[in-house]
């Protein structure tokens, strides 16, 4: 099937900014129509990182450093990490529904709309639990941040983290998303298992792993770039240049997002066929 | 009574080929699990270098690690989507009418796709035991008891799963309430930290819940740090919890069954 993802070569940046806006209002519009699910959802993503915390603070009673790191490094990793799955979810979570349309053949009608598929993919929903995510996620960012030692002049090197984690997060769940194009399945395994190993390895130092593992997460998947380099920037425990790395993976990232949905939607044949 | 067991197996059975047809949820699984596993050896490892820590030295704990792993393994690999779907998809309109008990069907299938997860727990022991070498059972008695505990995290994860499944009658999607109760079992079950880690105070929180038999108690009977009084007791805990569940599931499904509505009517 022809590449579609980019109909029409004159698209500009600004009616697709239009058009992903737009979805995302209806989304949110459709969320006040069941708030049950809303308190529910945003309480389990509040819930995740109240028990993290917990966790880490339980920890930190018994020991003094984990590989180096102490207690608030350790919830601004946690923080960071939050802030970014939880933005990802309010962003783009419709790209988990991928495998899914591809199975129904849903893809189709998307492909003639004058919108980008993957946009238009990516607005069908919104994670609401990424409301409790994002909120306590920032409240651990700015926890850790004050523990840590951190000042008001290191804020412009955390923002520019934290936009940078949430452009990765996003492009490589749909990277992972977009695998359903090739390996047929109403669920996507590999995004979900790459969240999942991201929340078991990322929330501790990468120290503590061997080399390989390092080699891995900051250079194939670069998921170290989306809480672990920065925090270890800012908290001295990476040299400054490493931060050069941070944008440059987002760029990798989005650039990889858009080549392999791109090739996905080419070998796109719709359902049954 | 016999036909009845018939339908449950029956119903154990379907759920168990339905897991077994999708051969890539073992590899999930397995990686899942696996990793996770991997990760907190790598943390303990590091931390337990110096010595033992509120009672577990490095030998301990990678049998606590590796008890964590099955209990996870095999409630975390359970199909409880399959019976949220039937309440949110209105399914549970055609079941109300079939002359089967719907928990007691709903608990066979669950079991059933329980059952689907042991390949994937033998396969992660096995690569487990090659890699960490962990210690036996304090015992013979201790093993024993130990798989008794295992069995009974069987109904005992039903019971819980059942009960906040039923949340489904009331709100439109489940994956959140899936995320509270799996949030909260991590946590208090000890499979993030051994509860002896936490202050007295969170230990009491535990133990008032159901969620420290899916990690604490096996690994405490199979470590030997409780005599086999105290095994036998945490044992009937568990079975008492599993019982007390159950019953509380019908209870709320009485109530819940209410609010049925299928696509508007």
């Amino acid at each position: 099937m022809a590449d579609t993802s980019t109909p029409g070569r004159s698209l500009t940046a600004r009616h697709v900014g239009g058009v992903y806006g737009r979805s995302l209002v209806a989304q949110i519009r459709a969320i006040t129509e069941y708030p049950a699910d809303f308190w529910v959802m945003a309480s389990a993503g509040v819930m995740w990182n109240v028990l993290q915390l917990a966790f880490l603070t339980v920890l930190f009673a018994a020991v003094p450093d984990v590989a180096g790191w102490d207690y608030h490094e350790m919830v601004m990793l946690a923080g960071l990490l939050s802030v970014a799955a939880g933005s990802t979810a309010l962003l783009c979570d419709g790209v988990w529904s991928t495998g899914g349309m591809i199975l129904k053949g849903e893809i189709d009608y998307r492909i003639t709309r004058p919108a980008p598929v993957v946009v238009q993919v990516a607005t069908t929903h919104i994670g609401m639990q990424g409301f409790g995510e994002v909120g306590f996620g920032l409240v651990m960012v700015v926890f850790g941040w004050i523990g840590a030692g951190l000042g008001l002049a290191a804020v412009p090197v955390g923002i520019l983290g934290i936009l940078c984690a949430i452009v990765i997060e996003g492009a490589l769940i749909t990277v992972f998303c977009a695998v359903n194009f090739w390996i047929k399945g109403p669920m996507s395994p590999f995004a979900f298992m790459l969240i999942d190993l991201q929340n078991s390895a990322m929330n501790l130092p990468l120290g503590l792993f061997p080399a390989g593992v390092r080699i891995v997460t900051m250079f194939v998947v670069p998921v170290a770039f989306v809480n672990f380099v920065p925090v270890a920037v800012l908290t001295g425990h990476l040299s400054a240049w490493w931060l050069i790395g941070t944008p440059l993976a987002a760029v990798a990232s989005v650039l990889a997002a858009v080549g392999i949905y791109r090739l996905g939607l080419r070998s796109y044949d719709s359902s049954g066929h | 009574m016999t036909q009845g067991f018939a339908v449950d197996r029956a119903f154990a059975t379907v759920a168990f080929k339905r897991r077994l047809a999708y051969k890539i949820q073992w590899m999930v699984a397995l990686v899942l699990g696996g990793g996770a596993m991997l990760v907190s050896m790598a943390m303990w490892r590091n931390l337990l270098a110096d010595g033992a820590l509120s009672g577990y030295d490095w030998e301990s704990m990678r049998a606590y690690i590796i008890i964590g792993f099955i209990t996870a393994t095999v409630v975390f690999g359970a199909a409880d989507w399959h019976i949220a779907d039937r309440i949110l998809d209105g399914h549970i309109a055609i079941d109300l009418t079939k002359p089967v008990d719907f928990q007691r069907a709903r608990a066979a299938e669950y079991i059933g796709s329980m059952i689907s997860t042991v390949p994937t727990v033998i396969v992660g022991v096995v690569g487990a035991w090659l890699l960490f070498d962990p210690p036996g059972p304090a015992s013979a008695l201790a093993g024993v008891l130990t798989a008794v505990s295992f069995v009974l995290i069987f109904p005992l994860a039903f019971g819980i799963t059942y009960l906040t499944v039923l949340v489904c009658f009331w709100t439109k999607r489940y994956i959140g309430v899936m995320w509270l109760r799996e949030a909260l079992l991590g946590f208090f079950s000890g499979m993030m930290i051994p509860l002896a880690f936490m202050p007295s105070w969170l230990q009491a929180v535990a133990w008032a819940l159901p969620f420290p038999h899916f990690t604490t108690t096996p690994a405490a009977i199979y470590l030997g740090r409780v005599d086999t009084a105290g095994a036998l007791g945490l044992l009937a805990a568990e079975a008492a919890w599993a019982l007390g569940l159950w019953f509380g599931g019908r209870l709320v499904f009485r109530q819940a069954v209410k609010k049925v509505t299928v696509h508007g009517g």
